[in-house]
């Protein structure tokens, strides 16, 4: 029987992504709750195997064995698609991430406009399960988590404007292309494009923080005020899809980052690249993801909106005016 | 350029059914594994969660969402960077070294509509939208 390779390629980079995504999803929990122990001066899991590392195995176990409960007085259906409308966005996006020049499943051409329509399809997810759920923490949630992501929507997607402006495609191999051959290439240091391109960074990596509702914005959850907010009602399972959605998600925006700012697979200093860079500095970036989450308090809702508002749209459009002056004018 | 263009699409395709197929697989592994029935006395798995107690009242009521405004200035926001996106795509193409008519029109073409679109906030700020306060108040 013959079977076109590029079938074999095609199911070889699903099962690939897929391992990735659960293996990051899994590994990615032990590393939170190691790192936020040393940050508080405790050990952290160390049980379960050498130093915890067979955590994420038990804990999974724990979950697939849990009882599926279903609330009486919830939407059954929307209760049900939640989870998966979070989850299956975030494995779409891996379509065009490229690890390196040449690991990359498909290489289109829209590739960031891509990633960013299914990335907004993760609110509404979180908007129809925490609405489905029926209790009074989850409708605030669901307010919360819908005008925190819109109001970060926007200095992000100027951002990226900016950058397509400067690349002049929005295929993510071509501009990582762009920056090949040293630091001095990456966007981030780009100062003869705009002199704002550090901030530009920080904006996004603050955008990408608020867009995955991880600390200090996390008002989707909030422990401390919504009990698990938009998650209250979901239990076992539901729970477990819910989370491995994020920490994808988690994965996916310190993946745009490093291919948007850090030169993706280019090394600093003109040697070696592939893709053990991007992995170095893709992790680095989640390592500082959460970071931040165990070091800053939570912020209030107002003040959280009004940094976008505020801030960090007003100066991602100064950016954009600049870039766009520096490219034409001078 | 067709056969790419379905090679694309192709590729979203499955990439969509293996996100299913992940997304569903564990809730079937749970149905399998898990137990139906619950060892609960009291029959109160399926309540509702208020921090123990019985819940007060529907959670599917009218409540006052005082940051709807920042929903409808978002909606001018996207459609308006929906356009700047094909704009930012062609805007470094003109081929042309040096400063010239075309290049300039172009740049103040992208001035005036960020300016335009700059004068929402602008607004919003003054209108008051940004501040913590009640809007809503008891009709008397």
């Amino acid at each position: 029987m013959y079977v076109d390779p590029e079938i074999i390629r095609l199911l070889a980079f699903l099962v690939g992504v897929i391992a990735f995504a659960a293996l990051n999803a899994a590994y990615l929990v032990w590393l939170e709750r190691k790192e936020a122990a040393h940050i508080q001066r405790r050990i952290g899991p160390k049980e379960v195997g050498p130093f915890g590392l067979l955590q994420p195995l038990v804990d999974g176990i724990k979950l697939m064995t849990k009882q599926l409960i279903v609330p009486a007085g919830v939407d059954p259906v929307l209760f049900k698609i939640a989870p998966i409308l979070v989850m299956v966005p975030a494995i779409m996006s891996f379509v065009t991430i490229p690890f390196s020049d040449t690991l990359v499943a498909r290489n289109l051409d829209i590739g960031l406009l891509a990633i960013f329509a299914f990335a907004s399809v993760n609110v509404l997810g979180l908007l129809l399960g925490a609405w489905g759920s029926r209790n009074k923490y989850a409708v605030i949630s669901a307010a919360r988590v819908v005008s925190q992501n819109v109001a970060y929507e926007i200095p992000m997607l100027v951002t990226v404007v900016t950058l397509v402006m400067i690349s002049g495609t929005m295929n993510l191999s071509k501009i990582v292309g762009l920056q090949l051959g040293g630091f001095w290439n990456w966007n981030i240091f780009n100062l003869s494009a705009s002199p704002l391109m550090p901030i530009a960074f920080l904006i996004f990596f603050v955008c990408m923080l608020a867009e995955t509702n991880r600390a200090p914005f996390d008002m989707a959850e909030a422990e401390s005020e919504l009990v698990a907010g938009a998650f209250t009602e979901y239990s076992g399972m539901g729970f477990g899809v819910f989370f491995m959605g994020e920490y994808a998600n988690i994965v996916i925006g310190a993946s745009v980052a490093t291919i948007l700012f850090l030169g993706g697979w280019d090394c600093p200093f003109g040697l070696f690249p592939g893709v053990h860079w991007f992995l170095i500095k893709m992790y680095f970036l989640i390592f500082t993801v959460i970071w931040i989450r165990w070091t800053y308090p939570r912020t209030t809702f107002y003040g959280l909106l009004n940094l976008s508002w505020k801030i960090l749209i007003p100066i991602s459009f100064v950016n954009l005016i600049l870039t766009s002056a520096m490219l034409k004018v001078f | 350029m067709e056969q790419q263009a379905t090679l694309d699409i192709l590729y979203v395709a499955a990439f969509f059914l293996g996100g299913l197929g992940f997304a569903v697989g564990p809730f079937i592994i749970a149905l399998l594994l898990a137990p139906r029935s619950t060892r609960n006395t009291k029959e109160k798995t399926k309540q509702l969660i208020e921090c123990g107690m019985e819940p007060i009242g529907d959670a599917w009521i009218r409540f006052g969402i005082v940051y709807y405004l920042y929903a409808l200035m978002f909606v001018a926001f996207a459609v308006d960077i929906l356009f700047l996106f094909p704009v930012a795509l062609v805007y470094n193409q003109t081929g042309q070294a040096g400063l010239n008519i075309g290049d300039l029109r172009a740049f103040v073409e992208i001035l005036i509509f960020v300016g335009i679109l700059s004068l929402i906030i602008i607004y919003a700020w003054k209108k008051g939208v940004f501040k913590w306060e009640r809007k809503i108040y008891n009709q008397r």
